[in-house]
């Protein structure tokens, strides 16, 4: 992010970012960038919050007419962490049963992803092109059968990834963003799917699959989870 | 909240460490002066891989950019970052927290800002610096066409 403040800025575009990571930001030395605490993610601070994201955009351009650079403001607002509520369980039956297939478990969570759209206006999911059954087919054909290119591979588990998170979004009790996120690797097929993917990519001749497995498949936050599969421990 | 890397829990300390990520270093900064932000037309450039549906999703070391029109409705803004270690439920919820066009629209509907361009971009952030710059010279050229004086760097 910082490099492109100082190409535009060079090619006669003044520029103010937003930096989410300020030792990133303090080796490169962009013109201007607005630090900011807030998560990975959200650099406006807080979806659905307006004034919040007004008042940091404001601090963004008001930079701008500063010339004393490079500049490094540090942003006073931060977003409180989301209250973890403990003991929260996924209000929705969706834990798997001996007989129960990832086709099953994406269909079973048809209805809750409408009603996330009907919410919101909008979706995220559509970077594979592909419905999600055909995204669901496309994992079990990669568990059990040929791998398919990996970019394929990648925007259909993206897809698949957004498809159930915005339909926990609309359970009767959805929790949280955190809660459900953590439903997601803990109790869905899908996530022992992409768990049990991650070698099979990984031992593959293709560079793109190794690198799959390698960064782009599971966050850094979730692959204590390989180890443990790996070593048969039950979850 | 986030504040320093040391503050963050080991395995996400290290993956954002400035040792495995390779920050570019530039020998100086250039600050370009300007008008008052009344008078600014300002577009914003994304790095969260945005981009309409059906627009060529963004690939590994892909330092190229999506064009994406002002008009261009919430429901057809989607992401395809490569990476998985960010938070996307925020976007999920409400695009605005990773791309504040309705809160520029806003500022410009206001007084506070001149104008808003009449296109924006994004770029897919993990890009190579190398593989970004030519488009960003690129780009720069577009933004003067389109009369632009100000960018908003976004990230994710």
């Amino acid at each position: 992010m910082g490099a492109l403040g100082h190409f535009l800025e060079r090619e006669g575009i003044p520029t103010a970012g937003i930096s989410l990571v300020r030792e990133h930001t303090e080796i490169v030395r962009p013109p201007r960038a607005l630090w900011v605490t807030f998560e990975l993610g959200r650099p406006l601070g807080k979806p659905d919050d307006a004034g919040f994201q007004t008042r940091v955009l404001r601090a963004q351009l008001d930079m701008l007419e500063r010339t004393d650079g490079p500049l490094l403001v540090d942003y006073p607002e931060d977003v409180e962490g989301e209250v973890d509520l403990t003991g929260w369980a996924c209000p929705i039956s969706l834990a798997p049963r001996p007989s129960d297939t990832l086709g099953a478990e994406i269909d079973r969570l048809m209805a809750w992803y409408d009603r996330a759209v009907a919410a919101r206006g909008r979706t995220t999911v559509g970077t594979s092109g592909l419905d999600m059954r055909a995204a669901g087919r496309l994992v079990n054909d990669a568990l059990d059968g040929e791998l398919p290119p990996a970019q394929s591979l990648k925007l259909a588990v993206d897809d698949l990834r957004a498809f159930y998170l915005e339909a926990a979004s609309a359970f009767p009790d959805p929790g949280t963003t955190r809660t459900r996120v953590a439903w997601f690797w803990d109790e869905t097929l899908l996530a022992k799917a992409l768990l049990a993917l991650q070698p099979k990519l990984a031992a593959s001749a293709d560079k793109q699959h190794k690198l799959l497995a390698a960064l782009t498949l599971i966050p850094a936050t979730e692959r204590h989870r390989l180890e443990r599969d790996r070593l048969g421990v039950s979850t | 909240m986030v504040r320093r890397l040391s503050e963050l829990p080991e395995v996400e300390a290290k993956h954002l460490s400035t040792t495995r990520i390779v920050c570019p270093t530039y020998d100086d900064t250039p600050l370009l002066p300007g008008k008052p932000l009344a008078a600014r037309r300002v577009a914003i450039i994304s790095t969260a891989g945005l981009h309409k549906r059906g627009d060529r999703a963004f690939d590994r070391d892909d330092g190229s950019y999506r064009v994406i029109p002002a008009e261009t409705p919430a429901s057809d803004l989607v992401m395809s970052h490569v990476s998985v270690n960010f938070d996307r439920t925020g976007f999920q919820q409400d695009h605005n927290v990773v791309f504040p066009i309705d809160r520029l629209r806003e500022l410009v509907a206001d007084g506070t800002v001149g104008s808003m361009a009449s296109v924006h971009y994004s770029f897919m952030g993990a890009f190579p610096v190398d593989a970004a710059q030519p488009h960003a010279k690129h780009l720069a050229g577009l933004l003067k066409a389109d009369k632009v004086d100000a960018a908003l760097l976004v990230p994710v």
